[in-house]
């Protein structure tokens, strides 16, 4: 551990006192929101009405990463919220361009990626065939370890049959899918990319250590979940699922744990995509639910945080940038808008 | 579960909190060379037979992040188009730009980027430089990012000395498929298919134009003497294919050829034009972003 890192694990300690200090359990989550986010003001009348209220991420120093905050209400009471934030599935809606969403087991099963289907007209799905089929043991342009490049090359045999593709891949899922809920993101195992090798728990630490004051506030989860702390093993149980879905016309698998853990009258959650085939390289949605009272009926008041990290992101500077950013909160926008129309529902 | 995924103010800039973190600063190279082969040319009552031209362009931008919505822009630009031309023809050899570029981009709304930048410096044959040669040309630019895949481009080109002072310009780049691009932004429209990681073909046109004074005996040296002290607008137009070849993730170099249908010398002071016709060209460039 660099000196950096140990200095910035004491800042999160004293933080913690701090914020217990600063930010009483009763308070107004408005104040509260506001301690540790990038929002200077919310206006409470709009989020209540629908609006969601969105803030670009500032550069930062760690080169792969970018994020985004938004705030925003369901209309659920809190405890409901934070069980459909959970455990939502995003597959329903076409225009998150999500093709298959599946929850796993504890302890996962081969069953569990049975629906895993490269046989499909998705032209992104065809992409990541493409790649798949182009894996050599020595040379692949998807996120895997030289092992697992091994095995998908043998697996395959060069062949571009969907079937075998899909078989191959849901037998490498499962491994890291099992080795996580066995060891946390201590099972997740660095893939080489480009001659680098990349721990996507690394690059989720590295975007956390520099959001300090959000890092404080979520510390309980955070080392409930082993991301920042001395526990490597999770405390708490999450729902796993597996994703295939577009990323830019590129189809990408992801393994992913959400994590939700009653912090006082409120609720925090992390949605950790801790291990995903291509693209990017992981990427952490952290939330903040707390209870609100708006015309008699009890509703959440939620708090987003977005991190995401990608290797293109180090090459996208200046205004290309900001035009990054400014598109990534469009897309959680679409997302967050789903999310309200069918709690509505639920209601 | 996401998928994914802009001078005055210099002496304000934090330039320490600038220099801790090396990250807030951007920086944007662009040289461009192009041959345009022998064009049948005529006008302002001359004979003026066949001129080739040889044109570079060489762009250096730094861009200092202020903060999360501001980028100021400081730099530099050296552009020279040379034209072969037969004695006593009413072209000037050189035309020629060194200015300063001074700008700023700003995120005006959740989906609307702002650019503003003027380009003070010296525009003109270099023949008996004076205060004429000067100009500042002025662009103000909005992009509308209505999705990732679709942004929308609407602006002003302002120029004291052109005959069209203001300029409207519009454009659209349109990702229609992981491979294909309507890449129609000025100055270069683009149709692009991107053929690998790398690689990225495309047919489209080009535009390539400024305003330009002339030597107080430009007109008398050339036969033509009411020309003298005159201003001049260039414009040329071309159509071109090519393709662009990604080095490193911020370095590219392109090579393209194509066919100069039209360019024009608008002398239009006294109301006399030059024009020329029809010639191949072939352009190579290289663009940085650091």
């Amino acid at each position: 551990m660099t000196r950096r890192v140990a200095c910035l694990f004491l800042a999160l300690g004293a933080g913690c006192f701090l914020s217990v200090a600063a930010v009483p359990e009763n308070s107004d989550p408005v104040e509260a929101i506001k301690s540790y986010s990038d929002f200077a003001a919310i206006d409470l009348g709009r989020v209540l009405n629908g609006d969601v209220l969105s803030e670009r991420g500032s550069l930062m120093n760690f080169p792969n990463g970018i994020s985004a905050q938004t705030c925003y209400a369901m209309a659920l009471p809190a405890d409901e919220a934070a069980r459909h934030l959970q455990l939502w599935d995003p597959s329903a809606y076409s225009e998150l361009k999500v093709f298959a969403f599946h929850a796993l087991h504890m302890p996962c099963d081969p069953a569990d990626f049975q629906t895993l289907d490269f046989q499909t007209r998705q032209k992104p799905v065809h992409w990541l065939l493409d790649k798949t089929v182009a894996t050599t043991p020595a040379r692949s342009e998807l996120n895997l370890t030289r092992d697992e490049a091994r095995q998908l090359a043998g697996c395959l045999s060069k062949q571009a049959d969907p079937q075998r593709a899909s078989k191959c891949w849901a037998k490498l899922l499962l491994a890291r899918a099992s080795a996580f809920q066995q060891q946390g993101l201590a099972g997740t195992t660095p893939y080489e990319v480009a001659g680098e090798i990349v721990s996507p728990a690394d690059q989720l630490r590295n975007m956390l250590l520099e959001q300090l004051p959000i890092s404080h506030e979520f510390l309980p989860i955070l080392k409930g979940i082993g991301l920042l702390g001395k526990d490597a093993m999770p405390s708490l149980t999450p729902f796993y699922y597996w994703s295939l879905f577009d990323a830019d016309y590129h189809g990408t698998i992801s393994l992913g744990a959400v994590y939700l853990l009653p912090v006082g009258n409120h609720f925090q959650l992390i949605d950790l995509e801790y291990y995903v085939n291509a693209n990017y390289y992981a990427s952490a949605s952290m939330y903040e639910v707390w209870p609100v009272q708006a015309q008699g009926k009890s509703m959440a008041l939620v708090w987003r945080g977005d991190f995401f990290a990608a290797p293109t992101i180090r090459f996208t500077k200046g205004t290309e940038r900001i035009a990054y950013g400014a598109l990534m909160l469009q897309d959680i926008k679409k997302e967050i808008h789903c999310m309200q129309d069918e709690a509505k529902t639920k209601r | 579960m996401k998928r994914g995924c802009l001078a005055i103010l210099a002496i304000l800039v934090p330039w320490a909190a600038l220099a801790a973190n090396p990250m807030s600063i951007s920086e944007e190279l662009d040289a461009v060379y192009s041959y345009v082969g022998d064009a049948h040319t005529r006008g302002a009552g001359l004979k003026s037979g066949e001129i080739d031209e040889q044109s570079a362009d060489v762009k250096y931008v730094v861009s200092p992040q202020v903060n999360k919505d501001l980028l100021l822009r400081f730099g530099a630009e050296w552009e020279r188009f040379s034209f072969d031309v037969p004695d006593h023809s009413a072209v000037p050899r050189l035309l020629q730009q060194a200015s300063g570029v001074l700008g700023f981009d700003y995120q005006v709304a959740d989906e609307w980027l702002m650019r503003v930048e003027v380009e003070p410096g010296i525009y003109g044959d270099f023949e008996n430089i004076n205060g004429r040669d000067f100009d500042a040309p002025l662009v103000i630019g909005g992009i509308y990012l209505a999705s990732a895949d679709v942004q929308w481009l609407l602006g002003i080109r302002v120029d004291v000395r052109c005959e069209y002072p203001v300029l409207p310009v519009a454009g659209v780049r349109w990702k229609l498929s992981d491979e294909w691009t309507l890449n129609f932004m000025l100055p270069s429209p683009r149709v692009e298919y991107q053929a690998n990681d790398r690689l990225t073909l495309y047919t489209g046109a080009g535009i390539e134009a400024g305003t330009f004074a002339t030597g107080e005996t430009f007109g008398s040296d050339h036969g033509e003497p009411k020309l003298n002290g005159t201003i001049v607008d260039f414009f040329e137009f071309r159509l071109d294919a090519g393709a662009s070849w990604k080095i490193t993730p911020g370095v590219s170099i392109e090579a393209e050829a194509g066919y100069m249908p039209y360019r024009e010398f608008d002398f239009f002071e006294p109301d006399l034009d030059v024009r020329s016709y029809n010639a191949p060209y072939g352009q190579i460039a290289c663009h940085a972003r650091f």
